[in-house]
């Protein structure tokens, strides 16, 4: 349940980002394009990475056994 | 097989920077009287690259040799300039006083006037120098000499009657008679002669020996050292000297005296027995001293005011010659035309900015009073044009990056656009730690903010580098922020930022935490690593699990981004062939086994089975038919493993056959239509030209080397895919190095010398820390990682879709030439 929140988390940071990206720096049809194209790229990169991680957490094989110290 | 590069089009929106602008060969024909004005136009424009028309003929044979010869000439002038004022520390001015623009002819004038006068004032010193420096000799002499002139005056003339009794007392073998003849007349004064001089210190002694051997004795030498260094005026260095005086007797001894003198270098000058006559002659020459002084200093000053008044319009002129220069090198590539009345110039440049083209050769041959206009006319052509991309300061780093790889043939998908993400992003996963991150951030926030005053000055090798690519660095430490907050490490610290930790102590005693472990309470935790994990001893099993399999997911990630792209050139080039016969079953084959691969390791994280996946993988190949018992994940898996390496083992012959046969039967096709046009086109003649044209192109098709080529880049996909994938693995390599040594740094330096309980230990633990963070960390592995990264985008990112054999648009321009600076 928490994985498709914040799925959806960051599906919303990266619409935030390419709506910014559209009023600040608008520059014709093929540059926003371009903007448009970098910022999914960046966000399904992050996105990525957190899901692997975060998935690879949700059902463990080893649990952390402390050293002496 | 040649594009047609008006030819593009298809599926999708044109996107900037993704292909190259659309070029043309353009040709323009200007009149003569116009030519010079409308190159330095198009060369302020910039967006012209000219092809060479006289490529046969040698620098010597073309037009505008002659003023290339005077532009040359005019360089030589200004860097003999430069030097002069160097060498008195005289520096141009930035190119900020605006004046007027300089006629070409009044400046190569002017430049040779100033050249003559510099070269006169600095010869007039010189010569001054040098009787200043003798004069400064004759005084020592007179000075020094005068000390010791008269005691060593006698011991000369002591030693002389000396040596002389000696002679008559050992030659003589008859005694004369009279005794009184024996006696030498001492009242009768011995006139010795006498040379004195200066000499340099270190030749002193041979000095004095070859005088003593010479003179077999007959002389007597007085030295005394100068306390301080005296100029040669020859040389011009600063030399130790000794004054010295020689006595001899006879004019054999005396020519011997000089002539030695002259070998050793050393400067002789006139001395006078008169005593009132030395300090009149010592008065006289202190005086000329001085004058000389005066002079010498007016010289000088005379000398600086005309560097000065050079050095205020130095960069102007430096600037205006350098553009002449070119500007006459790209007229030298024009083509005169037969009445010798216009030059005909022909180049690529990108079609957006032909209106901006021709409003120029208007603006020109207007300025330039010409009666006729020039013509711009677009030629059509099958040669491959350069490939130009428009790119901003942010974006041109990352271009560089791939072109420095090869040049994207001409409106293939620039893998350029990706880059700029995926790079730093790569990077990032392997450098992991916000600490570290921001250091890097903090570094390129320097060079960012302080843009505009480093772009003009002159920076040494590195920095430059690191000032070129300020906006890659920006992106990868913002990438290794996030990437950080991931691995949660904050120089190798982890915290507790995002919510409890998942996993905590069985019972209150914690007993158990050091032999079986903690137990996990909560749901997973939010964002990251656990930061219960580091430190434990099953951290590495568990991380590297996790960093290995992040690698294979991201790199199969990464390269089906490439195949894909291979499918949007091949819509675009309207190249069925590649798409259906190279793209489709490059796709199939790399999912059917690393996309499955993938999928395995995602369905065994969600459900926590035990699965084995290298046992699965391996006999998905060795026994597919075999049950897979334990190592189950989900139901009908080994049908569909049977049916994925099914598919695998029939896109293999999918990759190779096809593409050679079928190119083969439309070349033969093509052949066959082209053997009736010709026949057709016997009765119109004019036609007849255009059908051996192109056959000529086809001409050349061996099935046999299209075949190879064909088996080699199938054969380099399906090997490929495993080692490219294996490659991907360095991100868990670097990403584990990264951590380990931040680790060791932290808790060997830091921690060890904070246990001390000593002020001193601690401040030299921190200090090492330092240098051991900056040095290993924040520079070693930087270039480290983004080594790898590069090459990670290099091969196995762009050997599934990069062909990168074309070649730069390099226009002629104003602004490229003053960037390339000496």
């Amino acid at each position: 349940m928490a994985f498709w929140v914040t799925t959806l988390i960051f599906v919303l940071c990266g619409v935030i980002a390419s709506l910014i990206l559209r009023l600040f720096c608008n520059k014709g049809p093929s540059t926003n394009l371009l903007h448009f194209t970098l910022a999914m790229t960046a966000t399904v990169c992050c996105w990525m990475m957190w899901a692997i991680v975060y998935l690879a957490q949700l059902n463990p094989l080893i649990v952390p056994i402390l050293s002496e110290e | 097989m040649s594009t047609d590069h008006r030819s593009g089009g298809g599926c999708c929106p044109p996107m900037d920077l993704m292909r190259s602008e659309p070029m043309q060969l353009v040709q323009a024909i200007i009149p003569i009287e116009s030519s010079h004005q409308t190159v330095s136009y198009l060369g302020d424009l910039g967006l012209i690259q000219f092809k060479d028309l006289n490529a046969d003929k040698s620098p010597f044979q073309r037009t505008y040799a002659n003023q290339i010869k005077r532009c040359g000439e005019m360089a030589r002038k200004l860097r003999f300039f430069r030097d002069q004022m160097t060498k008195a520390s005289v520096f141009p001015s930035a190119l900020t006083v605006a004046h007027p623009n300089v006629n070409f002819d009044d400046l190569e004038a002017k430049l040779c006037e100033l050249e003559t006068e510099l070269l006169e004032v600095n010869s007039n010193n010189g010569k001054l120098q040098r009787t200043y420096s003798e004069l400064l000799e004759y005084v020592l002499v007179l000075q020094k000499a005068g000390e010791f002139f008269y005691t060593a005056q006698d011991s000369a003339t002591a030693q002389h009657r000396q040596n002389e009794e000696n002679i008559y007392s050992d030659g003589s073998i008859e005694k004369p008679l009279l005794d009184q003849e024996m006696f030498i007349d001492h009242s009768k004064q011995v006139k010795l002669g006498f040379v004195s001089g200066l000499v340099p210190k270190g030749k002193s002694m041979a000095f004095e020996r070859i005088l003593f051997r010479a003179t077999r004795g007959n002389m007597f030498l007085k030295q005394a050292a100068v306390e301080d260094l005296v100029t040669d005026p020859v040389s011009g260095e600063e030399v130790a000297m000794i004054v010295f005086v020689v006595f001899y007797s006879g004019e054999r001894a005396k020519t011997k005296i000089l002539k030695i003198c002259d070998a050793f270098g050393a400067n002789r000058y006139p001395f006078t027995e008169d005593v009132g006559r030395q300090k009149q002659m010592i008065d006289e020459v202190s005086g000329k001293i001085k004058e000389l002084k005066v002079t010498i200093d007016a010289g000088l000053q005379h000398r600086d005011n005309l560097l000065k008044t050079i050095s205020c319009q130095f960069e102007q002129w430096n600037l205006l010659v350098r553009k002449e220069k070119s500007v006459y090198h790209t007229l030298n590539m024009l083509s005169l035309d037969v009445s010798k009345k216009c030059l005909v110039a022909e180049g690529w440049s990108p079609i957006s900015a032909s209106t901006q083209v021709q409003n120029v050769l208007q603006k020109a041959a207007k300025d330039s009073n010409s009666q006729v206009g020039s013509i711009f006319q677009v030629l059509n052509t099958n040669a491959p044009p350069p490939t130009y991309f428009q790119t901003n300061k942010f974006t041109s780093a990352f271009q560089e990056i791939v072109d420095a790889y090869g040049v994207a043939r001409y409106q293939e998908a620039n893998p350029g656009v990706f880059t700029i993400v995926t790079f730093p992003f790569l990077f990032a996963v392997m450098f992991g730690d916000w600490g570290h991150g921001i250091c890097l951030l903090l570094t390129t926030l320097y060079f960012i903010i302080r843009e505009k005053k480093l772009s003009t000055q002159k920076l040494g090798d590195i920095t430059e580098m690191i000032f070129g690519g300020r906006y890659v660095i920006l992106m990868m430490a913002i990438s290794s922020i996030y990437t950080g907050f991931i691995y949660n490490e904050f120089f190798s610290v982890p915290f507790e930022l995002f919510g409890k930790s998942a996993y905590a102590c069985s019972d209150s005693s914690c007993s158990d935490a050091y032999t079986e472990g903690l137990v996990k309470v909560r749901p997973a935790y939010s964002f990251g690593v656990d930061p219960e994990w580091h430190g434990s001893r099953s951290e590495l099993p568990f991380l590297n699990s996790l960093k290995m399999k992040m690698s294979i997911l991201l790199g199969v990630a990464q390269m089906n981004l490439g195949i894909i792209l291979s499918y949007f050139n091949g819509s675009f080039f309207r190249n069925n062939l590649n798409i259906w016969y190279q793209f489709v079953p490059q796709l199939i084959f790399l999912n059917s086994l690393f996309g499955y691969l993938s999928l395995l390791i995602i369905v065994k994280w969600c459900t926590g089975s035990k699965a084995d996946l290298y046992h699965v993988m391996i006999y998905m190949f060795l026994s597919p038919t075999d049950d897979l018992g334990e190592n189950q994940l989900f139901d009908g898996q080994k049908n569909l493993q049977m049916v994925l390496l099914l598919l695998a083992l029939v896109s293999v012959p999918w990759m190779l056959l096809p593409k050679p046969l079928i190119l083969k039967k439309q070349h033969e096709e093509r052949h066959q239509s082209q053997a009736y046009a010709m026949l057709q086109s016997s009765d119109d003649g004019a036609l007849g030209i255009e059908p051996n044209h192109a056959s000529n192109d086809h001409e050349e098709f061996e099935f046999s080397e299209i075949f190879v080529h064909q088996l080699i880049h199938t054969i380099e996909f399906v090997l490929g895919a495993v080692s490219n994938t294996a490659s991907y693995l360095r991100l868990w390599a670097l990403s584990l190095a990264h951590s380990e040594l931040s680790t060791v740094f932290y808790e060997k330096v830091l921690i060890l010398a904070w246990g001390y309980n000593n002020i001193i230990i601690l401040a030299i633990g921190i200090v090492v820390f330092i240098c051991a963070t900056i040095g290993v960390l924040l520079v070693m592995e930087t270039l480290s990682a983004f080594l790898h990264a590069l090459r990670l985008h290099w091969v196995e990112f762009q050997n599934k879709f990069y062909e990168g054999d074309g070649y730069k648009f390099v226009p002629f321009s104003f602004a490229l030439l003053t960037e390339e600076e000496e």
